[in-house]
């Protein structure tokens, strides 16, 4: 063709719309049918038929005229495409290519450089582009992959790969031809369960042939922990079960025994014996925690003579185990307004098991016969005695052990000494029947309290503003906002209290502080105790010497203030008597339960002040501690503003790993962490090569396996082209003979219409 | 009938007094204060408010007698617009005739103390189905509490075991055979007696019943008094005997 084209195309060149020209071919085409209609008596074939093709070639003249045809010159151009080889080279590829083979990378190596020339003969339809791949994709000197590339890569991502190349990440804008992956099929990332529905829909949408050569035959023999499925969080005491996968290949007949434990400490284990031909074990190990705090726990199997992968044999975790549902004893005295609204708190609180007794009726009341009245009996040997224990704290709210007789409460009250000095908690609640109001300053309770009860003394009446001492402006249990000024005027402007039980504060180095006191009622010369507190063998306690703090709640919402204070004032004294870990000064936690091997281990150490403020410059050290207890890396840091210093650690191998934070006043704080003796490409060294045939198959590629596989005939898509740049429209209407021809037939079909006597 | 005013009104100055006398200095009794008790605050409107003058008085008594709940020793008058009102969790609003509308400080002030615990007993000393205190006063509840309707109180409900074992209802007169109410967060708040509870409750200084109860005569004075304990237990325990520990016990005597 002159000029330079090389191809053309019809086209029209009519500036009339599309709706014109449909017109226009409406009426051809009415004029045919009026023919058509005007001969149909006419009883000779050839007149009609004559007349008929007449005046059709007219109404296609008159079109032709009207759609103006031209012929289009086009200069167009191919372009190269191009065509990419992705080599594996994630550390999987460093397993046997086959039982006692040589490393699948080292095959992978040897195939490419057997085959380099065959792949750099399509440099004459295709640009070729080498790479490899794991998680990322990055370029690669052909030669240097033709050596083989040692597996480093952490992941395997083949969809990832594919996606990256075909839509020109790595740099390219050309359009992609086709790819060859030589890989072990092992990938861990989309097509980790193989390829599905959607995988294949992903790989189809590529637009582009996947050519794969599969490197690696048969699983070597390997014994995994695969997968290890457990809650985040345990109660304590409640069991807790492991589902652990275990997956064995090569084995036949042998027994396995998995392993669970807590820090060094096996706390549970259960024996598998493998069949021939199946892989999959799933095996429960159950336990039950025996104490609260968050523990890196390892399932491991044992290690068998000829395994592929060693370190995959063990996998640990961390759980936090936490305290089940706070159960708490209330026994009132009496119905009255301050144990109904603090009832009301505990029972609204999700976290709270409350079981109640409350005093209906005492020996003096006559309510009326039995029958009619919903009232049990108190269960005092059943509370007291076998289900003490069950309780994380007892609350007494206004009762006295002494008017009930019959029941002897007051035999039980050494128990309920012992079960403070052993752990638990216990409140009392001051009334009219309570601390020396209730002569409780003579029993065995006394031991354990952290006020001392005036016996014979009653309560003084009268409004007073309490007042916080030094230590109750820093304990947690008196903080009602976060700094000093501010806690200070949330208790100023609370409604004053209206009685006061008398009690007297305990000496120095007997663990008792008052927090709280009544600057208006002096007891021997000094404020008397509102609020204290006792840490007294391994429990605490709690004296509150008044029945008026729902004052705190109900009277302090009428002036606008809402009840927050005293709901934060019961939730604050609950969670210190049951030693709720999340009011400690110190607290540490890892960014992650689990890193990878060799990474760092990043620490976050929070440190409040006893009125919990953050603890900023302070300087706090955390360190690692392994199975055996030593320490195997330690750092020191900074508390920033906010109170959090920050320490990253790397631990010396894969393991479980107690984290131990250490403030400035010798307190400590414990967390955990796993370093995962295996990643992903560890996990399994089992080659796919059905992951690839199926990859391959989906996009329509070629598809070979080592080892003894050649390069099969690979698949490239059909080259696109390009036009570029020049075109020239010829038009072909304006010819003198085409008005001519369309003269002639309409005026033949005139003449022979007038011959034949239509009109 | 004794004018409406005349003996709260002197109970209470005597009781705002006493607790200015205890304001002024910390003082040691042996009897415990009235602060520490159920007092029982009746609510003073612009409508006949105290048709039955002496009927809270002796509920405190009878509350005193069969229970172990101490209630002060006389009932007090409160007004909503009164700044205080939250030192009255309990309050009762008894009328005969209409009930004017409430203030909208009132209306905003009384939902406050209910929202955040308080509990209000409705009496109608009217003795009629729809009598003029019961229309009223069934408009400002449905305007006080708007998402929470009056609804019929079931016979399952805690509040007729709360101390007392009732299966039936009480008072002067017997209107309707259940009181209803109005719930809060599934605390009962509002309820409401077409019964005149206060009928059967007042009790002249000499000892006499003031009415007589009819169609039940003394049977249905009892209930009153008992369904009178159970709503004074109902706010001081709430859902206690809801407990999962009372159960079989409430079955065994029930059945």
């Amino acid at each position: 063709m002159d000029g330079g084209y090389n191809a053309w195309r019809l086209t029209a060149l009519t500036p009339l719309p599309a709706w014109a020209i449909a017109l226009a071919a409406l009426a051809a085409a009415g004029a045919v049918l009026l023919a058509l209609r005007g001969l149909r008596s006419e009883p000779r074939r050839a007149r009609r038929a004559a007349l008929l093709a007449l005046r059709a070639l007219a109404a296609v003249l008159a079109l032709f005229l009207l759609l103006e045809p031209a012929v289009e010159l086009l200069q167009t151009a191919r372009v190269r495409n191009r065509f990419a080889v992705l080599v594996d080279a994630s550390r999987s590829m460093n397993f046997p290519v086959e039982r006692d083979g040589e490393p699948r990378a080292a095959a992978a190596g040897a195939f490419l450089a057997g085959h380099r020339a065959d792949l750099e003969r399509l440099s004459d339809r295709v640009d070729l582009e080498w790479y490899t791949f794991g998680a990322d994709v990055a370029p690669v000197d052909p030669a240097e992959a033709s050596r083989g590339i040692p597996g480093r890569a952490g992941r395997t991502d083949l969809l990832g790969a594919l996606d990256a190349i075909a839509s020109g990440q790595s740099g390219s804008t050309r359009r992609l031809a086709g790819v060859l992956v030589v890989s072990d099929g092992a990938d861990n990332a989309a097509l980790s369960d193989g390829v599905g529905p959607e995988a294949r829909a992903k790989a189809r949408a590529l637009g582009i042939p996947v050519n794969a050569i599969a490197v690696g035959r048969g699983a070597p023999k390997d014994l995994a922990v695969e997968r290890v499925a457990v809650d985040e969080f345990a109660f304590v005491r409640n069991t807790v079960t492991v589902d652990v996968t275990l997956r064995a290949r090569g084995f036949s007949d042998e027994e396995v025994r998995l392993v669970l434990r807590r820090e060094g400490a096996v706390v549970a284990s259960a024996t598998v014996r493998l069949e021939r031909g199946r892989d999959r074990y799933t095996v429960p190990l159950s336990f039950a925690p025996d104490e609260t705090g968050t523990f890196v726990f390892t399932v491991a199997a044992p290690v068998f003579p000829g395994e592929a992968v060693v370190e995959n044999n063990a996998r640990s975790f961390v759980l936090r185990v936490i305290r089940d549902r706070v159960r708490v004893l209330l026994v009132a005295g009496r119905p009255s307004w301050d144990v109904r609204f603090l009832r009301g708190l505990l029972k609204q609180d999700p976290n709270v098991d409350l079981v109640s007794f409350f005093i209906l009726r005492s020996n003096a009341d006559d309510a009326g016969p039995q029958q009619d009245l919903s009232l049990i009996p108190f269960p005092v040997a059943e509370i007291f005695g076998e289900q003490l224990r069950t309780f994380d704290a007892v609350v007494f709210v206004n009762f006295a052990y002494a008017p009930y007789r019959g029941l002897e409460i007051e035999r039980f009250l050494p128990a309920l000494r012992e079960y403070v000095r052993g752990g638990g908690a216990l409140a009392m609640v001051g009334g009219e029947q309570s601390f020396g109001d209730g002569r409780y300053g003579e029993t065995a309770l006394a031991d354990v309290l952290p006020v001392a009860p005036i016996d014979g003394s009653s309560m003084a009446e009268g409004e007073v503003a309490p007042r916080l001492t030094a230590e109750g402006k820093r304990h947690p249990v008196t903080s009602l906002a976060p700094g000093d000024a501010a806690n200070e005027g949330a208790w100023r402007g609370l409604p004053p209290i209206t009685a006061v039980n008398l009690t007297r504060a305990l000496a120095a180095g007997s663990g008792a502080s008052v927090l709280l006191e009544a600057p208006a009622v002096l007891v021997e010369g000094r404020p008397a105790p509102l609020v204290a507190v006792r840490e007294v063998g391994e429990g605490r306690t709690l004296a509150v010497a008044t029945d008026a703090t729902w004052r705190w709640g109900f009277l302090a919402a009428e002036s606008g203030q809402g009840n927050r204070a005293y709901l934060r004032f019961w939730n604050q004294a609950l969670r210190w008597l049951v030693r709720d870990p999340g009011l400690a000064p110190l607290q540490v936690e890892p960014d992650a339960p689990a890193v990878e091997p060799g990474a760092p281990v990043g620490i976050a150490v929070t440190s409040r002040r006893p009125d919990f403020g953050p603890a900023a410059g302070d300087r706090v050290a955390a360190e690692l501690v392994d199975d055996d207890g030593r320490s195997v890396a330690r750092g020191e840091a900074a508390a920033g503003e906010d109170g959090v210093a920050r320490v990253a650690l790397v631990a010396p191998g894969p393991g479980a790993y107690k984290i131990v934070a250490h403030g400035p006043d010798g307190a400590t704080a414990t967390g955990a962490v796993a370093v995962r003796g295996s990643g992903p490409e560890d996990a399994d060294a089992a080659p796919r090569p059905e992951l690839l045939s199926a990859l391959s198959e989906a996009t329509g590629g070629a598809f070979s396996a080592l080892p003894g596989g050649k390069l099969p005939e690979l698949k490239l898509a059909n080259p696109e082209v390009v036009e570029i740049g020049r075109r020239k429209s010829m038009p072909v209407w304006d010819r003198w003979w085409y008005l001519a021809a369309l003269a002639s037939v309409l005026a033949g079909e005139w003449v022979l219409r007038r011959r034949w006597g239509y009109w | 009938m004794p004018g409406p005013t005349r003996i709260p009104r002197r109970t209470f100055l005597a009781a705002a007094a006493a607790a200015a006398a205890l304001a002024a200095l910390p003082r040691r009794v042996r009897a415990f204060s009235d602060d520490s008790k159920l007092v029982l605050a009746q609510v003073q409107h612009g409508g006949s408010w105290n048709p039955r003058p002496s009927a809270l008085r002796r509920l405190g008594w009878e509350l005193a007698r069969r229970t172990s709940i101490e209630t002060a020793s006389a009932p007090v008058a409160v007004r909503l617009s009164d700044p205080g009102l939250h030192r009255w969790p309990w309050l009762y609003l008894a009328g005969a005739g209409p009930l004017p509308p409430f203030t909208d400080p009132e209306r905003a002030a009384l939902r406050r103390h209910l929202q955040y615990g308080g509990f209000l007993v409705v009496d109608s000393a009217d003795g009629t189905e729809a009598g003029p205190f019961d229309a009223s006063v069934r408009r400002e509840l449905a305007r006080l509490l708007p998402a929470s309707p009056l609804a019929p109180v079931p016979r399952e409900h805690v509040l007729n075991k709360t101390f007392y074992l009732l299966d039936r209802q009480g008072g002067r007169v017997l209107v309707k055979p259940w009181v209803e109410a109005q719930a809060i967060d599934g605390r009962l708040a509002v309820v409401y007696s077409q019964n005149d509870l206060g009928g059967a409750w007042a009790r002249t200084e000499l000892g006499d019943w003031e009415y007589p109860c009819t169609p039940g005569g003394e049977a249905q004075r009892e209930t009153a008094l008992r369904i009178g304990v159970n709503l004074a237990m109902y706010a001081l325990c709430t859902d206690y005997k809801d407990d999962a520990v009372h159960l079989p016990f409430i079955l065994r005597r029930r059945s």
